[in-house]
């Protein structure tokens, strides 16, 4: 439990069946959602009817089985998943396109990511990437302790931010892009400046004996008293969210570094934050299963969430429109839950989640992704299409359809390993594992595809690619680029030193 | 968002009790802006302070101002701030860079000044001793344009005695200003015409110290030095077909204390016209009355200082006023208990003792494949993630159009060493063992006070 930056490491070319051998140093969710399964049913039939608190351990280890089975299933589920698709391609899905002529009719936005870069420079696996707001940066968080800011567009690293005494497990953009907070396994949260890389805090008011900031006024918010998990900024930038082992979420003021408020949220670690977009709540989640919603102003529980099987939650967000939140189960699900009414919405399965705390989220395409001019007339409304992106644990990035549940995307092998946080930022997505490496996509607009000069990604199927990543995006100039870069720059010489 | 979740209109709409208490320096004046999210504090020493009503914390500073600071007004948008000092200077800050964007000298002490509700480069001022001025600042050269004080004398009327403006505002579209006098008259002025449309005594020779409008613009608060409040219907002055001699202001309500006689310091509106509060000189509590029957609802007791200048915020039942003696700024409001069916889904609050009914399948036992791709099936419903619904409370564009205040990080250390040496204006700060020696103290006033005093140590630290 204490090595901390061995939390994510596995053995060498660990593959898709690492997880039914049980490394040693295995992560500390699934210890922890284990201890849930094996400890809690008799608690939770004196709360729950008696249907179901009789599947104990091995009807819930026919549970993961028989969703193993589905997913040996699982071309049958994508040829029909394929033929529905095709279908909705015809002009009667897309109630829009009935209005435009046919030959100025656009096909339904469909995710297409392709490999575009590969971002190494971690010596440790990688526990979360997040994608700047404004989409230009990309920050990754390390177990080796250290977290970096790439350039999305280009591949090169911007900075390493070194400081933390422990591996990096979350990190979170404030929504200008110019600030970003990293929680660690040294119980600190630090935030940093994004253009000069060092810490860009004041805490306590520099001076007036505040040990808190150290002399230069500009420490770490501390506070929690174990790992700090989970990170999350509010859309105004105000106020910083986090989540952390001690069970707590805590919410500062970002600006003084102060805490505001704490909140005795969970009796598990909490695994996972987030803010809705007004910033009047905050959902937490945690391995107790259990999804909280809270006041942001009053810090009082609206709401909690709990599904019967009270599978460990691992991570959670809420919808671009906050009237719904994703969470993610360790029962290989994400379910949709109209948090109103307090029900499961949808369920999203066909990947594989029992251990680790894998992340995701929603993601949007525009026709501007596409590759359409924007322009709002008559006809043409600008068409967004959102979906579900997730992580596997088998090294694949899966994305869904939000309402029809189906895998409309499948990445195999994005990573070897585990992979552990997908974030989408419209026509860009990055995604991190087990494997010290981030990967970089790009989604391919389908407008462009008869323009591109090599005849073969046109005809390239969108769920067809199973086989093996195909590499018709990948820059490949760029990225030796950026390797022999990388070389030159031996690791440590383009590190900042932060004083302490 | 949190409207969809809570019962908090079934609570009361007034607010009930200091829940915060902020500091930075000797605030004299208060007020929201339009989104309600941030608080401008004018400082004796001429500062403005911005205060983060989420965090209870500064969000900025703005030095620029050498005297008190007599009143405040936000732009629309929520990035202009118009600031008035007592020394004959107005300046209109850019929140983008905390800087100043225009800076207006007048040719005498300013009562007050208040930005038109659309346009940011124009704004009005009462000055004193002389006519207010509409001055317009779409150029870096101010235009000043005086207005007049008393309307033109008819014929055969007497003079009318002479008075000066003392309080002006806006109306809601911003094409007419309200005026008032040192002779308890209130003036109608078009602001294209820049000539009084209408004009009537409504308090008998005495000072009107403020006027206010709800956010409909429709209700009138004035608060005059005779001791009496009265509230005002505003008549629709955009109507097409207004002529100015059948323009009425009917009286509504007049609220006063005649046991003690006393004379009240501010007034305010509540968030939707519903009460009106208002502070009192040589008293501490600040009283609330209901404006369907005006009557008096709720007498709030504070801390043991007389407070003057209150505002409450533009949609909550939350009540700002700041302390004559320390300066200090005091929030009250209503802490909603904790539902403990929200922190237990299997429970439910209820009122008596429930019979329970089980349902004819309650107990049955299914196998677990079943129950899944039951739930599985029972998923079918169209779901939208990305449109915003509307109506859930507030209306969605004001908080979406609203200005981004930048978050600055530097503010602690440019503060505190400063703010010690010259502290208020005309008055000593007195330095009591319970007064913070940090520039900026908020003391969380939650319910539980235990960790009220955890919250303090860890700052203090």
């Amino acid at each position: 439990m204490e090595s901390t930056p061995a939390r994510y490491s596995s053995p060498e070319g660990s593959n898709r069946d690492a997880h039914d051998r049980t490394p040693p140093s295995r992560d500390r969710l699934q210890n922890q959602s284990l201890s849930i399964r094996r400890g809690r049913p008799s608690s939770r039939s004196r709360s729950r009817s008696p249907l179901n608190s009789s599947p104990s351990s091995p009807s819930s280890k026919k549970r993961y089985r028989s969703t193993s089975s589905s997913r040996s299933s699982r071309p049958q589920t994508r040829s029909r998943s394929l033929s529905s698709r095709s279908r909705s391609r015809s002009p009667d899905s897309y109630s829009r396109s009935r209005s435009i002529s046919p030959s100025r009719s656009r096909p339904p936005i469909l995710p297409d990511y392709r490999p575009h870069l590969t971002l190494k420079g971690h010596t440790a696996a990688v526990s979360q990437v997040r994608i700047s707001p404004d989409g230009k940066w990309i920050a990754s968080a390390s177990a080796d302790g250290t977290a970096k800011i790439w350039n999305a567009s280009t591949g090169a690293i911007l900075d390493t931010l070194v400081g933390h005494m422990a591996g990096v497990s979350c990190l979170a953009w404030a929504p200008d892009s110019n600030t970003l907070a990293t929680g660690s396994d040294d119980k600190a949260i630090r935030l940093w400046d994004r253009i000069t890389g060092s810490p860009a805090h004041a805490v306590g008011g520099g001076g007036r004996g505040t040990t808190r900031g150290g002399p230069t006024g500009k420490g770490p918010l501390l506070g929690h008293h174990n790992y700090i998990y989970s990170l999350a900024f509010s859309p105004k930038g105000n106020i910083l969210a986090s989540g952390s082992y001690d069970e707590a979420v805590f919410l500062w003021d970002v600006r003084a570094g102060r805490l505001m408020r704490s909140l005795p949220a969970h009796s598990d670690p909490v695994s996972g934050i987030g803010f809705c977009r007004d910033g009047t709540l905050v959902v937490s989640c945690s391995t107790d299963g259990l999804i909280r919603i809270w006041d942001t102003s009053t810090g009082q529980c609206l709401r909690t969430l709990v599904h019967e099987d009270n599978p460990a939650v691992t991570n959670v967000c809420f919808s671009p429109n906050g009237l719904f939140v994703l969470a993610f189960n360790l029962d290989n699900s994400l379910r949709l839950w109209d948090y109103v009414k307090g029900s499961v919405k949808k369920t999203y399965q066909g990947h594989k989640n029992e251990g680790f705390s894998i992340g995701g989220g929603f993601g949007v395409l525009t026709d501007a992704d596409d590759g359409y001019k924007v322009e709002e007339d008559g006809d043409h409304k600008i068409r967004s299409r959102p979906f579900i992106v997730s992580a596997s644990e088998d090294g694949d990035i899966v994305i869904w359809d939000v309402v029809k549940k189906d895998i409309i995307q499948r990445i195999t092998q994005a990573h070897k390993g585990v992979c552990f946080w997908v974030d989408v930022n419209g026509g860009t997505m990055a995604s991190c594992g087990q494997d010290n490496v981030v990967r970089l996509f790009r989604h391919r607009p389908s407008h462009r595809i008869k323009r591109e000069p090599n005849g073969v990604s046109g005809l390239i199927e969108h769920a067809g690619n199973e086989d093996s990543p195909d590499i018709d995006m990948v820059d490949v100039e760029l990225q030796q680029q950026i390797e022999a870069e990388a070389e030159a720059a031996s690791p440590g010489q383009n590190v900042k030193e932060e004083e302490l | 968002m949190n409207l969809l979740l809570s019962d908090d209109y079934l609570l009361q709409d007034y607010p009930e009790n200091i829940t915060n208490s902020i500091r930075s320096g000797h605030s004299t004046c208060v007020r929201f802006n339009r989104q309600g999210d941030y608080l401008a504090s004018g400082r004796g020493d001429g500062t403005v302070v911005i205060w983060d009503i989420e965090t209870m914390g500064v969000a900025r500073k703005l030095r620029g101002h050498s005297k008190q600071i007599q009143s405040l007004s936000w732009s629309r948008c929520g990035r202009y701030l118009l600031s008035v000092c007592i020394g004959w200077k107005a300046v209109l800050w850019d929140l983008k860079d905390g800087k100043r964007y225009r800076e207006v000298r007048f040719r005498a002490p300013v009562y007050g000044a208040e930005i038109h509700p659309w346009n940011h480069h124009q704004f009005a001022a009462a000055l004193f001793e002389t006519s207010p001025v509409l001055v317009d600042v779409t150029e870096r050269a101010e235009i000043q344009h005086p207005l007049p004080s008393v309307p033109k004398r008819r014929e055969g009327e007497p003079d009318f005695p002479k008075q000066t403006t003392t309080a002006i505002i806006y109306t809601a579209t911003g094409d007419h200003i309200l005026t008032a006098t040192s002779k308890g008259r209130l003036n109608i002025i078009d602001t294209k015409t820049k000539e009084i449309i209408f004009s009537e005594k409504i308090a008998e020779k005495s000072l009107i110290v403020a006027l206010r409008l709800t956010e409909s613009g429709k209700d009138l608060l004035v608060n005059s030095n005779d001791g009496i409040i009265r509230t005002f219907h505003v008549p629709n002055l955009s109507a097409q077909d207004l002529d100015p001699d059948t323009i009425q202001l009917p009286l509504e309500h007049k609220f006063q204390d005649v046991v003690n006689k006393l004379r009240w310091g501010h007034v305010t509106f509540s968030a939707s016209g519903e009460y009106v509060a208002a502070s009192a000189h040589n008293n501490h509590e600040l009283y609330i009355w209901e404006r369907g029957h005006g009557s008096l609802v709720r007498m709030l007791e504070g801390p043991k200082e007389e407070s003057l200048f209150i505002e409450w915020h533009p949609h909550k039942p939350l009540l700002v006023a700041c302390g004559t003696e320390t300066g200090r700024i005091n929030i009250w409001s209503v802490t909603p208990a904790q539902k403990w069916s929200a922190l237990a889904p299997d429970f439910a609050e209820v009122e008596d003792n429930v019979e329970y009914i089980e349902k004819e399948d309650e107990f049955d036992i299914h196998p677990h494949e079943e129950i899944q791709k039951r739930r599985l099936d029972q998923e079918e419903e169209d779901l939208d993630v990305l449109a915003v619904a509307s109506g859930g409370g507030r209306p969605e564009e004001t908080s979406t159009n609203a200005f981004p205040m930048p978050i600055l990080f530097d503010l602690g250390e440019s503060d505190s060493e400063d703010e010690l040496v010259h502290v208020g204006f005309g008055t000593l700060r007195r330095k009591s063992p319970g007064d913070q020696d940090e520039g900026d103290a908020t003391t969380g006033g939650e319910k539980v006070p235990a960790k009220k005093k955890a919250g303090g140590r860890t700052r203090k630290r």
